[in-house]
Parts: structure tokens; sequence; C-alpha cells
């Protein structure tokens, strides 16, 4: 025991015994397979990303600085300023919906009732599902025979397929976001809806407060901060949607579903133009800064 | 100095875009919960007669909309040559199987399958022998430069995988490694998320059980793997899941690492079907091959994925 606690106090002397010397070469011996992967493969290319996109890259030529120029051309560039239009319109659409939907199914599952489990684990299923094979069957439910034209036929609206008109194009593969992510939302909440103390709603039960009473001043003050940390990583995540417009609509009609990330693609992959899409995920990257910026802020004011 | 920085770090990760306490917290509180969840509700919470209908018919709509598109896809997959048409082609009868065999033998789906389950499974036992590694010599080990490596991982979390894709592209174009097994699958291992987790799991662990090792005289290779590994478990479960899912669903990278039909994985496979205009059938019939697996692994090991996917937040 008492060597124990020696050793917990020594390592705060400034020399360093052969034990320590031993510890320090372990240490190192185990974080470096690890680290230097990440270096070479994270890292490095994270950093070097972000530089290619002030050059002018293309893979079997020379490459030379070209300071701005990659973002003064995605100035003029109607393309990106249309992938930027459509990546925040989808964001718009399929973040807050998301986050209702999560709410709903968390309220629906919270309390524990015969089945209450099994509704969680049908509603999580979409979450473990692969977008690519979720995509394959959604092309043909938002067909134009597919079910829901004939759901909007019911319902007094033109029978029509979404994804080929370029104002619906979007609200549909928002609805696919939204049917993919709701149930991870949906187990964050359940979680915070646990620490919501009984007693409190108990007692505010007791005052006549109602269901909606009761969600407004007990329950939805305590879910803040998980909503927050939803609209963080659904915000981030939406902003690099591509899975689901590459299956399902491969950008169009008309580029009205072409992404930011898809341009990326097609830029880095496609024509070779390398630079430049590194340049278009420079702009990603202030995106997510920008979002982790605002989180701070609020962050900050709560505290 | 050491410790305030490792502090601001998991302040960062608790508060910022990672939830990564919460992976490890689970095991803790997993049996708290359940007896939380056993006792009854209070009667004046319970919900009414008419709020019992209410939230029934809300439950059954929610579970319709859910599940509609994965029966969709089983039993369109099933229907063969047959045009679609609502609802009748809906019925789960006049079934056949020739979608299956007609996407099986033209295409190279087994194939597609073998890659998939390569990139997955040699994916999981890399990330987890180098996270569990590091994240036990960053919870546990003093030496130098132990702060600077870590900042280095947490420095990356704000940088979109879509900007590192790009140069790492280049870099295995320039090695030969485009369309290869290794060139698909090593950039994937250094995971920071992984090594998050682990650091976070491992510092909970009292040192007192290394320490009675350490003086019996045993080598540090040998504490690590009969005394650390083994209280590893619960981590190593739920994070192993994680990252096997993250490979299985992942696209963006297989498709364009895999250049010819034989390196594509089932995801970047059937997106090919899709585009090269086969039959719907035998589109969704690749689909259901594909997501079998993962759906006879969440019926098995549900709360793994649960607690693999709500406590890894972010992708490494």
């Amino acid at each position: 025991m008492a060597a124990v606690a020696e050793r917990t106090t020594r390592p705060q002397k400034k020399r360093r015994g052969p034990h320590e010397r031993r510890e320090a070469r372990i240490g190192l011996l185990f974080v470096l397979p690890c680290f230097l992967l990440f270096l070479a493969f994270r890292f490095g290319p994270g950093i070097a990303g972000l530089v290619l996109g002030f050059t002018d890259y293309t893979i079997g030529d020379t490459t030379h600085f070209t300071g701005l120029q990659n973002f003064q051309r995605m100035m003029h560039d109607p393309l990106f300023w249309s992938s930027l239009r459509v990546t925040v319109v989808y964001s718009v659409l399929a973040v807050p919906f998301t986050i209702l939907a999560s709410l709903g199914l968390a309220l629906l599952t919270r309390r524990a009732f015969r089945g209450s489990r099994l509704f969680r684990s049908i509603f999580f299923l979409p979450v473990v599902t692969s977008l690519i094979l979720a995509s394959t069957v959604f092309i043909w439910i938002f067909s134009t025979k597919g079910p829901w034209s004939d759901l909007m036929g019911l319902l007094g609206l033109p029978e029509q397929s979404w994804l080929t008109d370029s104002a619906l194009v979007l609200p549909a593969i928002a609805l696919v976001g939204i049917w993919s992510r709701c149930g991870y939302g949906m187990l964050i909440l359940l979680a915070r809806l646990q620490d919501v103390p009984r007693e409190l709603e108990e007692a505010a039960l007791m005052d006549g407060a109602g269901p909606f009473q009761r969600f407004r001043y007990i329950v939805a003050p305590q879910l803040k901060p998980a909503f927050f940390f939803l609209a963080v990583i659904e915000t981030t995540n939406s902003f690099q949607i591509f899975d689901a417009i590459y299956v399902m609509t491969g950008g169009g009609p008309a580029n009205a579903s072409y992404s930011l990330v898809y341009q990326l693609y097609d830029a880095g992959f496609k024509y070779s133009d390398l630079g430049y899409a590194s340049a278009l995920g420079c702009v990603l990257f202030v995106m997510t800064v920008v979002v982790a910026l605002v989180q701070r802020m609020v962050l900050g004011k709560e505290k | 100095m050491a410790n305030v920085t490792a502090e601001a770090a998991d302040t960062t990760q608790a508060a910022g875009t990672g939830a990564a306490g919460a992976a490890a917290r689970p095991h803790r509180t997993r049996r708290a919960d359940r007896t939380r969840e056993r006792d009854t509700v209070p009667r004046a919470l319970r919900p009414g007669r008419g709020g019992q209908v209410l939230r029934g018919v809300l439950l059954a709509v929610a579970s319709v909309v859910t599940v509609f598109p994965f029966y969709a896809m089983l039993v369109l997959s099933l229907k063969p040559g047959a045009a679609v048409s609502l609802p009748g082609s809906l019925l789960p009868w006049h079934l056949s199987g020739s979608s299956y065999s007609a996407v099986l033998d033209a295409q190279d789906v087994p194939r597609w399958l073998f890659n998939t389950l390569v990139y997955s499974l040699v994916s999981v036992v890399g990330v987890l022998v180098l996270a569990a590694l590091a994240g036990y010599a960053f919870a546990k080990k003093r030496f130098r430069g132990r702060e600077a490596m870590f900042w280095s991982f947490l420095s990356m979390v704000m940088v979109p995988y879509h900007v590192t894709m790009i140069p790492t592209f280049i870099m295995m174009a320039k090695l030969g490694g485009v369309d290869t097994y290794w060139g698909l699958i090593i950039p994937t291992l250094a995971n920071a998320q992984a090594v998050f987790l682990m650091r976070q799991f491992i510092k909970d662990l009292p040192d007192e059980m290394f320490e009675a090792a350490r003086l019996d005289g045993c080598s540090e290779l040998r504490i690590f793997v009969s005394i650390v590994l083994p209280l590893l478990k619960p981590i190593l479960a739920t994070l192993g899941t994680f990252v096997f899912l993250w490979h299985w669903n992942d696209f963006l990278w297989p498709l364009i690492m895999g250049q010819s039909s034989s390196m594509r994985t089932l995801t970047v496979g059937i997106a090919s079907l899709q585009q090269q205009q086969v039959p719907l059938s035998q589109v969704l019939a690749g689909s259901v091959i594909a997501f079998v697996p993962i759906f006879a692994a969440y019926l098995a090991g549900q709360r793994y994925f649960t607690e693999g996917v709500t406590g890894s937040a972010v992708k490494g």
C-alpha cells in the first residue's frame, strides 16, 4: 500500500528515475503505432487538404500556389452558389424536423410500458441502416407511381414524383434524412428524459399543470442541452449530405439537389481538379467551425 | 500543468462535439437504469384511457412509417419483372427469388460482400488494438509529448473527413494503393474518436490493479494483455460494433478507392447497380443481401449498437 501511495506522488518531481524513464519508453511505444498512422493519414492530410485549397494541384502536373484564386473562381462559379444553397436548404429542412421527430418518438416511448423496448428498437433500426441501401427503396417510394405520390393524391395534392421536381426534390431527400436520423435523436433525448426528476413532474401535476404545461416548464428546460447537442451534430452531418443524393438523384434535376460534397467529389475525382476540390473542402471546414463557434457562444452565455 | 490540459480536453469533449464519456458511462449505470425502468410509473403520471389510445395510435403510425421501407425492399425484391403497381405489388404472395439469383450471377455481389467483410473486420481489429494501446498510454503513462500528441488528435475533430480524403487519395495514388485492400483499409485505422473513448474508459480504471501486477514483476506487455485488455471488454464490444457498422456502411472512401468492379464494397456496388439501370427488384435484392448481416447483428447485440452509436457521436 505504501508503495502505491509513494508512486502516485512521485512523478511530480522534476528528476526522473529509471522507473519513470522506463514508463515513458513504454508509453511512447504503445502510443506510436496509432499516432504515426494518425499523422500520416489524418493529421498530415487534414492540414495538406486545407493548404491544397490554395493551389492548382492536379495529378501529374506541377503545382503552384495560387493564393486566393480558387476562392475567387468560386465566387464566380454559379455551380458553387447552387450547391451551397442546396446544402443550406437541405439542412434547414432536415435538422429541425429531425429533432422534432426525435422528440416525438422519445416522448412516446418514454414511460416503460409493455412493448416500449420493442418500439425503441424499431425506431432505431434506420440509424444502423446504410443510407445507400435505404435510398434504393426510397427511389421507388417517391416515384410517380409510388406510395408517396398516391398519399399526396389522397390528400388532394398533385400525384407526381418528388425526385424529378426541382422544388420538391430537397424536401423528399430531407424526409429520407429525417427517417434515417430520428431514432438517434430519440435515444439521446431518452437518456436525458430519465434525469428529469419525477417528483417535480408529480408536484406540477398536483398544482394542476396539464401535459403541455408540464412539458413546457419542467421537461423542456432539462432537455435543452440535448437539443443543443443534437442541433450541432445534425447540422454538421447534414452539411456533408452526399450518399442519399448520389443514389437517388445524382444531383438532379438540373442540379436542384447537387450538394457541396457532391461538387467536391465531382471536382476532385471526376475532373481531377483536386485544388478546387480542396478549396470546396475549406468552405465545408469553415461551415463546421462556424457551427462550433455558435455552439461555444451559446454555451458561454448559458454559463 | 499536465493535468490542467488533460482536464481541459475532457471538458471540450464533453461539452463539444463528442459525447465522449457517454460510451463509458452506460456500462456502469446500466443496472441502475434497468431497475429504474422496471419500477412502475406513478399512477398520476400514467396516461389515462384516452391518452393511452392516442399514444397507441401514434406509435402504430410511427412504426409503420419506420418499417415500411424495409418491408417494401423485401417484398419488391421478391417480385421480379412485375410492373410495380400499388397496392397489389406490396402484397406478400406470388414471390420468387429469381432476382436474387440474377443479381448474384450477373454482378460481383459475392465479391462485394467479401470486400465489405474484409474492410469491416480488418478495420475493427486494427482500430481496437491501436486505440486500446494508445488509450492506455494516454490514460496511464507519462511520457514526453503526451499532451502534444493528444492535442493533435483533438485538433482534427473540426476538420471534415472530406478535406483529409483528397490528400490521402493523392498519397495512395502515388503509392499504388488505389484499388487495393491495404490502400482502402490502412488510412482508416487511426481513429481519433476510438482513442478518446478508450482513454476516457481506461482513465476510470483503478491504478492499483496494474501496480500490483507490476510489483509482481510482470512485463508491461503482459500487464496490458492479461490485465488491461480483459477489463476493456465492455468498451471493446461497443466500440467494435460502432467501428464495424461505420465501415460496413461507409461509402465515399470505398467509392474513390475501389475503381474496378472487383474492388467495390457492397454500398458502392449497389449504388453502381442503381446507376447501371439494373431492374428495381435486382437492386433491392442486392440491398437486402447487404442489409441482412447488419440486421442479424442488430437483433443479436442491440444494446452494443445503441451504446456504440450514441456514445461515438462523431466519426473519427
